[in-house]
């Protein structure tokens, strides 16, 4: 194969980037080695010429990535599908503003994303981190140099690769016979963007995400190098600087995972306690216990050592994250995870590097970290805050052993080939039980621990002050929990404890804050965040306990399962169009829909009324669903939310009508359906009947409709489903159906397009009733030429005469002609004769010089069976000829085909879920990372 | 002894105990049999079986889908699904369904499905021309 010259291939690209990634990896490495002979030999005349070397090989390395990933956009730009990458990420009709989304969607694309970022972080390192900045970018260079092997793709043997390209050509990743045709480019298509993928919380969910991980390296940086340089007390503030960056980072990202889960896919909610969404909270939870770690480090000079462990940890578990997620491991219980590539070794060994490398270098550096040797006194603030800490890390231990299961089920099926392996039954319950008591712990030591003061020595004299403000806290915490109960249905003790907690964690935050720090700006970010925190809780506890699914029916399955609750199945409701549907207290109705390219979207209302029937409330949703590219079936469903300020109404389209999403059912259906023949006048009025059988009866009802041709188009007929073509020939008919006070309108449409027949029929859905136009119509509408016998006249303008019991009258020209078969084309001369005809009928054939040629097309009078042709025109007498035809029999009814039977297809099937308080949580999840960013700030502004 | 070290072991020994008790959130992938056998509410493993009828007639009911699986042991049975269709549900690979058995049917709350990826797909399309 490898002789076949193929056509149209772009390689140069790729040889560029895959030199660019090499150039790239040895850069990084030499950057690692120069810094670290620059920490090594510190102080030393040569210390300057290895930072030289370091700087300027990290600075290539970076420059090497760049170019990487600008060649990956310009081969995605470019839509070069020889290349997988594109081939599997980019397609023809994918818009530009996605072309991002297309390319972290990859994991080879997401490496670059977060290697991007560690150079950011390296060069921002390398302008302020002074003295620090040798050790902490050899670390950096080293994370690097591992990350940069991931996308190398190098063969070292026939069987052992070293990391996945991303810019592997298609037929080097595939063994097809569509390589053996050396245009085979012209055949490939792009696969393009998943379209769940296709909205804008994928341009920014992913980088910010990518940031908050790439920023967790920045604390472990220094942590080793505080370490390695053992100055064990100067690298905890410019680390504690960074770790709030990153916290406040990272937990933006993960939040606004959360409100994409929640605003434009329809998870039903914000947090799935899915495997890679607790993944990426794992090392956001350690990083808050390093901060406050790293706090009582700076305050007292305690926990120096846990400072050290904690933000070790917090890269690791950054890591190992990107394992769970990147190795495939999650497949069977993640709906997120990658899918596998063949790179676990390499990640294994990323994970084992800076484990051993970090906690390797804590053991050796353990005897020298100082620590007081004076223990905590209890009542002191940092007691309480390392108490907490612990408990974070606790939280994490939790949560990672669960979510780990599946890596534990592998290992012990290497030893145990029979073992099955084990799952979570209902994730939520299991993590709500433990991360219950974490929360509750949290929030009473974040409120317990302001009242207290760093290094107590004399609490005697201040017990009475904290006894106070604590007293008067839980009297109004217990106030609080009281009000909130009535609104928060609270179902189990557990919940009220962790409300009552919430709450105080708010109070005495707010207490302390005030009398105590009285409003000093230093401890504004710890107050929003505590506060934050607790109004995140407490919205978390309002919107997953009172979560109503509003559209659960409660008639549709009783006795089908036994203990079947009305809230945990049923969760879909049909809505019929234009019927109201009565959901909880809303009155609902499916108002119209519209499709706009592949988008349908539907309109529906929502009505509440009060006790005397008057709308109190009244609003509009429009979720929509995507259809696929060729309309066969749904490629997605995005929801719509009403928001108020005390709870959401969110709703989602479940599923259309059977006949919608099965074609072969629709295909039975119609085949199965009885049509009855008409032939009728229009403005006719016809009865229609349709049978109605009742249920567990033996008997039916007739009822009786009326129906009427309103108006028959024989141009420019339109129908929903059909898109016009030039030279088309359409008949439609408008017709009018109507029961007791009820008027409904029904378009059928038939077009003949070449040798082929269409049929467009019309359906009146809640008649049952549907309307086709028979062919025959064409036959008694459009005659054929050749049976037709013309006679031709000569006659000029204002003359009338008589044909065939006509009296036809030449009223003049129309020098711009208007005819249904005319285009206007440059360089015509055309005209129109207007003939009147019986001084009621009005008749414009034309006559056409196109390229010295000339035309005439034709007009005629239905009615009548008159066939118009202008042949000629003599300028000298201002006469023309015209040609006359008279059909001998007009029939002008119409034929039609109707059933009665036909099911309606105009419903969908919905849920709608109440989230109550739900902006609580956002609103908490928002002040407490504001709390982050301001504390980053101000100790910024300190130093 | 340090007070921290008090806090420590007792939270090491809370995490053991809740260790254990965690194990009754979990539970093995079962079987057909198992779940008839137990009558438990059980996860069940097995592949959709894509030459049986799949019913679904939301006019009828929009919270009923019906459809066969063959699970590990390679025992068919007809599951209820107490929701939706959900898309794409043609092309899953492997299912993982939770519920119990009542009489022959295995009623089912709630799903998850492996499709198989769209790379994956591709490659198996052309491999299945080449052949």
């Amino acid at each position: 194969m490898d002789s076949i010259q193929y056509i149209g291939e772009h390689l140069l690209p790729g040889q560029i980037g895959q030199i660019a990634a090499l150039f790239a990896f040895v850069a990084s490495s030499l950057a690692a080695v120069a810094y670290y002979f620059a920490t090594q030999k510190q102080d030393t005349s040569e210390a300057d010429n290895w930072l030289f070397i370091g700087r300027s090989a990290f600075v290539a390395h970076g420059l090497g990535i760049f170019v990487v990933i600008g060649i990956i956009f310009y081969i995605m730009l470019n839509q070069h599908y020889e290349y997988q990458y594109v081939q599997a990420h980019v397609s023809e009709d994918l818009p530009l503003r996605y072309i991002f989304s297309a390319f972290w969607e990859g994991q080879e694309g997401s490496f670059l994303l977060w290697m991007f970022w560690h150079i950011v972080l390296g060069m921002i390192l390398m302008v302020t981190a002074k003295k620090w900045e040798a050790p902490t970018l050899s670390v950096l260079a080293l994370v690097q140099v591992i990350l940069g092997s991931m996308i190398l793709g190098l063969y070292v043997t026939e069987e052992l690769r070293v990391g996945s390209s991303p810019l592997l050509l298609l037929r080097e990743t595939m063994n097809a016979p569509i390589f053996n045709n050396a245009d085979y480019l012209s055949l490939v298509k792009g696969n393009g963007l998943n379209p769940a993928l296709q909205n804008y919380w994928m341009t920014i969910h992913p980088p910010t995400l990518f940031l908050g991980f790439a920023s967790t390296v920045v604390p472990f940086c220094f942590a080793i190098a505080g370490l390695w340089t053992k100055q064990h007390k100067a690298w905890l503030k410019p680390a504690l600087r960074w770790s709030l960056f990153s916290a406040g980072i990272l937990g933006t990202g993960i939040l606004m995972g959360g409100a994409w889960a929640y605003e434009a896919l329809n998870f039903g909610g914000y947090w799935a306690c899915d495997p890679v969404e607790n993944a990426s909270l794992v090392p956001w939870l350690i990083l808050l216990a390093g901060i406050h770690s790293n706090l009582i480090a700076n305050a007292t000079g305690h926990s120096v050592r846990t400072s050290y462990i904690f933000y070790i940890l917090t890269f690791l578990f950054v890591l190992y994250s990107t394992f769970l997620t990147r190795s495939g491991a999650l497949g069977e219980t993640s709906v997120h995870a990658f899918t596998e590539m063949g790179l676990e070794t390499q990640l294994i060994i990323l994970m084992s590097t800076f484990f051993i490398l970090g906690f390797g270098l804590f053991a050796i550096r353990s005897k020298s970290i100082p620590s007081p040797v004076k223990e905590e006194a209890t009542p002191s603030r940092e007691f309480w805050m390392f108490i907490g800490t612990l408990v974070l890390l606790f939280s994490s231990i939790l949560i990672t052993g669960s979510t780990s299961l599946p890596i534990y089920n592998k290992i012990r099926q290497v030893f145990d080939p029979v073992f099955e392996g084990i799952v979570i039954d209902d994730a939520n319950v299991h993590y709500n039980k433990y991360q219950l008591w974490i929360a509750v712990f949290i929030a009473s030591l974040s409120g317990i621990a302001q009242y207290l003061r760093y290094r107590e020595v004399n609490f005697g004299k201040y017990a009475r002050r904290f006894a106070t403000h604590l007293g008067i806290a839980l009297a109004i915490t217990a106030v609080l929990t009281y009000l909130f109960s009535l609104w928060i249905n609270l179902h189990s003790w557990q919940y009220t404890v962790l409300l009552a907690t919430c709450l105080f964690a708010i109070v005495s935050n707010l207490d302390s804050f005030i009398s105590f720090s009285k409003g000093n700006k230093k401890a504004v970010g710890a107050a929003l965040s505590h506060i934050g925190f607790g109004v995140m809780i407490i919205g978390v506890l309002a919107s997953s306990l009172n979560k109503t699914v509003i559209s659960s029916d409660p008639f549709a399955m009783q006795g089908l399962f036994e203990g079947a609750t009305t809230e945990t199945f049923k969760k879909n409701i049909v809505l019929l169009k234009n019927n109201k549907t009565f959901m909880d207290d809303y009155e609902v109705t499916y108002v119209s829909d519209e499709t706009e390219k592949h988008i349908r979207t539907f309109y529906l209302n929502f009505k509440q009324r009060d006790e005397a029937g008057n709308v109190t409330e009244e609003f509009m949703l429009d979720p929509n669903i995507l259809y696929s590219k060729d309309f066969t079936k749904i490629d997605y469903t995005n929801p719509a939310t009403k928001h108020y300020l005390a709870k959401d109404v969110f709703t989602h389209i479940t599923s259309l009508s059977k006949e919608e999403i099965d074609p072969e059912y629709a295909k039975t259906v119609e085949d199965s359906l009885e049509y009855t023949a008409f032939d009728v006048e229009i403005g006719e009025v016809f009865p229609l009947f349709d049978t109605i059988k009742l249920d567990n009866l033996d008997t039916a009802i007739v009822r009786t409709y009326q129906a009427e041709i309103l108006e028959v188009k024989k141009q420019n007929a339109t129908h929903i489903d059909y898109v016009a073509e030039e030279g088309d020939l359409t008949i439609g008919a408008k017709v009018r159906v109507s029961f007791e006070d009820s008027v409904y309108y029904a378009n059928p449409i038939l077009v003949l397009r070449g040798q082929f027949l269409y049929s467009f029929p019309d359906k009146v859905n809640a008649l049952t009733t549907k309307i086709k136009i028979d062919e025959t119509i064409f036959d008694r509408l459009f005659v054929a030429e050749s049976d037709l016998e013309y006679e031709t006249f000569s006659i000029k303008q204002g003359e009338s005469f008589q044909y065939k019991g006509h009296k036809l009258t030449f009223i003049g020209f129309d020098k711009n002609p208007a005819h249904p078969a005319y285009d206007r084309e440059e360089g015509d001369i055309a005209v129109s004769a207007i003939i009147g005809i019986d001084d009621k009928y009005e008749a414009k054939p034309l006559y056409l010089i196109r390229g010295n040629r000339p035309f005439n097309l034709k007009d005629e009078v239905a009615d009548l069976g008159l066939h118009l042709r202008f042949a000629s025109i003599d300028p000298k007498t201002e006469s023309m000829e015209i040609m006359l035809a008279k059909q001998n029999t007009v029939n002008t009814r119409i034929p039609l085909a109707i059933t009665t039977d036909s099911p309606r297809s105009d419903y969908i099937v919905l849920q709608a879920i109440e989230f109550q308080g739900i902006n609580l949580f956002w609103l908490g999840s928002v002040v407490m990372l504001l709390g982050l960013f301001f504390s980053m700030w101000q100790k910024r502004i300190e130093n | 002894m340090k007070k921290l070290s008090v806090v420590l072991i007792a939270m090491i020994g809370v995490a053991i105990w809740l260790l254990t008790t965690a194990s009754d959130d979990m539970s093995t992938y079962s079987t057909f049999m198992d779940a008839s056998l137990s009558g438990k509410k059980v996860k069940v493993v097995g592949q959709l079986s894509k030459d049986k009828e799949m019913y679904y007639d939301p006019g009828k009911d929009p919270n009923y889908f019906s459809f066969y699986v063959k699970d590990n042991d390679g025992l068919e049975k007809k599951v209820v699904l107490l929701a939706e269709k959900p898309r794409d549900f043609e092309l899953s690979e492997q299912i993982v369904i939770t519920g119990k058995m009542k009489g022959e049917e295995f009623v089912a709350s709630d799903m998850l499905m492996k499709c198989p990826s769209k790379y994956k797909d591709e490659e198996v399309y052309i491999k299945g021309a080449q052949g």
